[in-house]
């Protein structure tokens, strides 16, 4: 199939991107990598009828850190991340993520802003993303704000963007060295979409209970899932195995919406989420050696 | 009767070599249907319908042709306006470029009146269920076959099973789909299409445009794929053959995924109940099975039990059943796999039920002499004695099985014709209306020309798909090498014996003594003469020498046994399955080309490990469209899951050459499952086995 007609254009400065937004507004799309947006044209879900390609703004495309935190555009390649020391020793979580996206190929295309403005419920970023409490730099030609990622993802392929906004940068809070961490998914094949998966995050305190909690879920909601319940629950608890399994069992039951599809049943997805959480908890408490 | 030189003696045949298209096809020179393109050309396209069962009221083209670069349009493409399934052609156009096809199909106003339609094959087998043809029961009349007598094979036995199996419907998915690049060229029809059958495509053809045979021509030089689908002539081209006709202009028309998925062929899903009987000491007495398919609107959906093992009395009904979906096409070993996953599970469980090892079962109850050795082997270089004994015995969550299953074929193949031609500077021609899949046909005819006039592959061009070259049937059945190999064979023989006798009274000796040799051509004893090849062919009076050959006995013949053995490893918290490893043991006669046939191995294995674990046609059951009709959401199994893969061939070079394209994906499915069943204590006994599946078999199994 192709899409049907459509104008192009090719900014080469995000101001003049920003002024085609202003003018053409919901009649418009930013084109990233293309991996998602382009085959849903040529399905004809998306009838966009002008194309801003954001190829062209170099500026977008670097991953940059600071003492607290690492900055990345919005058109740094998936790949770049995955290849990315900052990332490999700053963020370890990101860095265990990528591989589970997609395959090589669609990563070396895909961009870190295009997967998380796409915002599909069974994506990987947006999930870790909330549990690393980044936060996202909308702009438009008028204003410039920031949003954090829980309040950025709001349903199935539904963002805080408006339609003259795009995505230009994420900042992500550096993973503190003793920060126990852990990414979990189940997918049929390699580089298909999760049917469930989890990202964790913990702190311990001096008596090594937990203090700082964060467990995200991905592919069983409309959006990336907080474990609000299994978080409180495990809050100055040690991570001990039956607690982590009394958790796993709460953000499976009362965390989580999860539906059915043709990949998996609701009940199955509800199951996964429990498994993975156990085996994301211990492999972040298998962390905590001590050096 | 023609015999083929020892192995010994071959330098080519037996042997590793790469395919003589290789480098083409890597670099993207190589030119498929897909690629065939023509000054002028249209794109052509063509409109299924939108429901499972309809009435055509009404198709509105006014629309259409008010899209410029339209240029011709068909609205009578069905025969009877009833339409069965989802798919079904409707309607077609032909515009100057593929995006306006989009648009355009868009703008056909179709009025349907709407029918119940019935989707699955338990539930077309109900009285209530609406009928797919008004005058037919949607079950057909049983074929029934009897061997011996049941009653009193279950008389005999002492231990009795009974159990039921389910096999879901597979698509052939070739990564070529379907389609012609059609032109007139007057009144002559010349077709370039994705086939298996340049000669059936071309009398098919022919016969539904009312055609002389001599006025269709019907090209393939590359393929991309078919695996049984892509053996009949397609509607498509006659759309497209008409689309040209009406715009006077070349048009190309090739499916695209979704209808590929509707409307070009399937393996029939199955269900089979079975009992089976054996005596103490392991001997198995008597089989029953009733077993129901369906082939959507087509019939073909026999499940081919008991398959491989030898029982004295056995009876089997079966049932096709329609349901509102496309026709089934041949499948790679058609009715094979949904047998021997029932049949492999069922003998497990009778092994198990008798105390004796699957492997022992199978030895006593398995009558091939050849398969008997393959048995040994493959155990041996699977380390089956490792097997536990004891299933879910492992550990843990994460625990390991091992399991076997055999495989069989039955037809030779016969009836190819070719030609050659020797020029006198010395370069070589082979003409055969054969096709070449990808299995290799057109390497293996240049290795067997090769061989017998004693040159190297690459000094032999290879002419194959075209109906202009003498016949030699489709390519299905794995029928291509048993067929076409001995043809090439005998023309090269007398192409040989042509030039030998010209060689024989240049240099003054007998024909006999006429040898071809590395390129050259020697009288052999006491005359001490030899020429190059080229200069041999210089002595040559007219340009060319022509010779014509034919299929002949003896260098060919059918039947094959093979067995398969697979480790698993099952997650029994999430219910994943990954296959750790395959050790295949296929039985090949005389080998042509050891690459290519491991490489037939291997396909059939892992289209077998996709047809056990992830593919599946799921439709909607409210509106009876299928939702995954494309490689996204249609699961195929990748190369991560493409465990390591172990081929041993066989050889038996006496029996000459046999085709087994097919029967190496018969048995990985059931071999697969018995894996998990010795991993995890329960058997999955329906395809693909999701890890769904596996999660409620373990908790039904707790309950
Ligand atoms: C076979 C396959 C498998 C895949 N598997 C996975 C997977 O397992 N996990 C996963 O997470 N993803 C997966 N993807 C999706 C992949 O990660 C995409 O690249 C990503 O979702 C979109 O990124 P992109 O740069 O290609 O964006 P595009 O496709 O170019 O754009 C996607 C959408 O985002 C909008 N957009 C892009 N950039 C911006 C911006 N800066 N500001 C505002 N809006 C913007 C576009 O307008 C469009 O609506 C898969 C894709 C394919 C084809």
């Amino acid at each position: 199939m192709k899409p049907p007609p459509f104008d192009y254009f090719a900014p080469q400065t995000l101001e003049e991107v920003l002024q085609l937004l202003e003018q053409y507004g919901d009649d418009a799309k930013v084109l990233a990598g293309g991996q998602s947006l382009i085959p849903t044209m040529n399905f004809r879900l998306a009838q966009p009828a002008v194309l801003i390609d954001l190829n062209g703004i170099r500026e977008l495309a670097d991953i940059q850190e600071s003492d607290e935190e690492i900055t990345v555009g919005a058109m740094t390649r998936q790949r770049m991340l995955e290849k990315s020391v900052i990332i490999r020793e700053k963020t370890p979580l990101i860095f265990e993520t990528i591989p589970h996206i997609a395959h090589v190929q669609i990563r070396n295309r895909g961009t870190v802003g295009g997967n998380l403005a796409h915002a599909d419920p069974a994506s990987e970023l947006p999930a870790v993303m909330v549990t690393l409490n980044a936060t996202f730099k909308l702009q438009s030609l008028k204003s410039e704000r920031w949003v954090s990622a829980s309040d950025f993802f709001q349903g199935m392929y539904m963002t805080a963007l408006q339609p003259e906004e795009i995505l230009t940068e994420v900042r992500i809070p550096v993973q503190a060295v003793t920060g126990l961490y852990g990414f979990e998914e189940v997918a049929r094949r390699h580089g298909d979409y999760a049917l469930a998966g989890v990202s964790v995050l913990v702190h311990l305190d001096e008596n090594q209970n937990c203090e700082d909690v964060r467990i995200t879920y991905f592919s069983v909601g409309e959006a990336p899932v907080p474990a609000h319940n299994a978080v409180q629950f495990l809050t100055g608890q040690p991570l001990e195995d039956e607690i982590i399994s009394e958790a796993a069992e709460l953000a499976a039951n009362n965390d989580i919406d999860p539906h059915d599809d043709i990949h998996a049943s609701a009940k199955y997805r509800r199951h996964l989420a429990k498994i993975l959480t156990i085996r994301a908890l211990q492999k972040a408490k298998n962390r905590n050696k001590p050096n | 009767m023609s015999k083929w030189k020892p192995l010994e003696k071959m330098k080519i045949l037996g042997k590793k070599y790469p395919r003589i298209d290789g480098a083409e096809k890597v670099t993207g020179r190589a030119r498929y249907t897909y690629d065939q393109f023509k000054e002028g050309m249209l794109y052509g396209a063509i409109l299924g319908s939108r429901y499972p069962a309809a009435k055509i009221v009404k198709i509105d083209d006014s629309m259409v042709w008010s899209l410029p670069g339209v240029k011709a349009v068909l609205t009578d493409v069905h025969p009877t306006g009833r339409v069965r399934y989802v798919g079904e052609e409707i309607a077609a156009v032909a515009a100057t470029t593929p995006e306006i096809l989009g648009e355009a199909l868009r703008l056909f106003r179709v009025e349907y009146e709407k029918l119940p339609f019935t989707l699955y094959l338990e539930e077309a087998m109900k009285d209530e269920a609406p009928r797919v043809f008004p005058r037919r029961s949607n079950v057909n009349k049983p074929r029934i076959r009897e061997e011996g007598n049941v009653e009193q094979g279950f008389a005999q036995a002492e231990v009795v099973l009974e159990d039921t199996f389910r096999t879901q419907v597979q698509i052939q998915t070739p990564l070529e789909s379907h389609g012609s690049m059609v032109y007139w060229d007057g009144d002559e029809l010349i077709i370039y299409d994705s086939t298996q059958a340049v000669h059936g495509v071309r009398e098919g053809i022919a016969k539904m445009l009312d055609m002389p045979l001599h006025k269709v021509r019907v090209i393939c030089h590359h393929m991309g794929g078919g695996f049984g689908s892509k053996l009949q002539p397609g509607i498509y081209t006659v759309i497209a053959a008409r689309l040209a006709k009406q715009a006077n202009a070349p048009v190309r028309l090739m499916l695209d995924r979704q209808l590929e998925f509707l409307t070009t062929g399937n393996r029939p899903d199955s269900l089979s109940r079975i009992k089976m009987g054996a005596k103490r000491d392991g001997t198995i007495t008597a089989f029953f099975a009733k077993t129901y398919g369906t082939a959507g609107i087509g019939n073909g959906a026999g499940v081919r039990l008991p398959i491989v093992y030898s029982i004295p009395n056995v009876r089997h009904e079966h049932h096709d059943v329609y349901t509102n979906a496309g026709a089934a096409r041949p499948f790679r070993a058609p009715g094979c796999p949904q047998a021997s996953f029932a049949m492999e599970q069922m003998m497990d469980e009778m092994a198990e039920k008798l105390g004796m090892d699957p492997l022992q079962f199978r030895l006593k109850n398995d009558s091939n002499p050849t398969r008997q050795k393959e048995w040994m082997i493959g155990a041996e270089r699977f380390g089956w004695h490792r097997r536990k004994v004891t299933p879910a015995s492992d550990p843990g969550p994460i625990k390991r099985g091992m399991g076997l299953g055999a495989s069989i074929w039955w037809p030779g193949g016969r009836g190819t014709k070719a030609s050659m031609k020797i020029y006198s500077d010395g370069s070589v021609e082979v003409f055969c209306g054969t096709q070449d899949l990808g299995t290799g046909t057109r390497t293996h005819i240049a290795a067997v020309a090769a061989e017998e006039l004693g040159l190297e592959l690459k000094q032999i061009k290879v002419h194959i798909g075209d109906s202009n070259y003498p016949r030699s049937g489709a390519s299905g059945g794995s029928t291509t090498s048993p067929s076409v190999a001995p043809a090439i064979k005998n023309t090269a023989e007398k192409a040989r014996q042509e030039l030998g006798k010209i060689l024989a009274e240049h240099w003054n000796v007998s024909p006999e003594a006429i040898i071809f040799s590395d390129g050259y051509v020697i009288a052999s004893g006491e005359a001490k003469q030899r020429l190059s090849w080229k200069e041999a062919c210089g002595l040559l009076e007219t340009d060319v020498l022509e010779v014509h050959g034919e299929w002949s006995e003896g260098l060919s013949s059918s039947g094959v046994a093979g067995c398969q053995f697979a480790e698993v490893e099952v997650d029994t918290d999430t219910g994943k399955i990954r296959v750790l490893r395959i050790v295949a043991v296929a039985d090949c006669g005389l080998i042509l080309d050891r690459l290519t046939t491991e490489s037939q191995v291997n396909g059939g294995i892992i289209q077998g490990i996709s047809y056990a674990l992830f593919e599946e046609r799921l439709f909607d059951p409210q509106t009876g469209a299928m939702v995954n009709p494309n490689f996204e959401t249609y699961k195929i199994v990748g190369t991560m899951e493409t465990p390591e893969i172990e081929v041993i061939l066989f050889d038996e070079p006496e029996r000459g050459v046999i085709g087994i394209g097919e029967p190496p994906t018969i048995p990985t499915s059931g071999a697969i499952a018995n894996a998990v069943y010795n991993a995890i204590g329960v058997r999955i006994k329906s395809l693909p086995m999701t890890p769904d599946k596996v999660l409620q078999a373990l908790a039904n199994q707790k309950a």
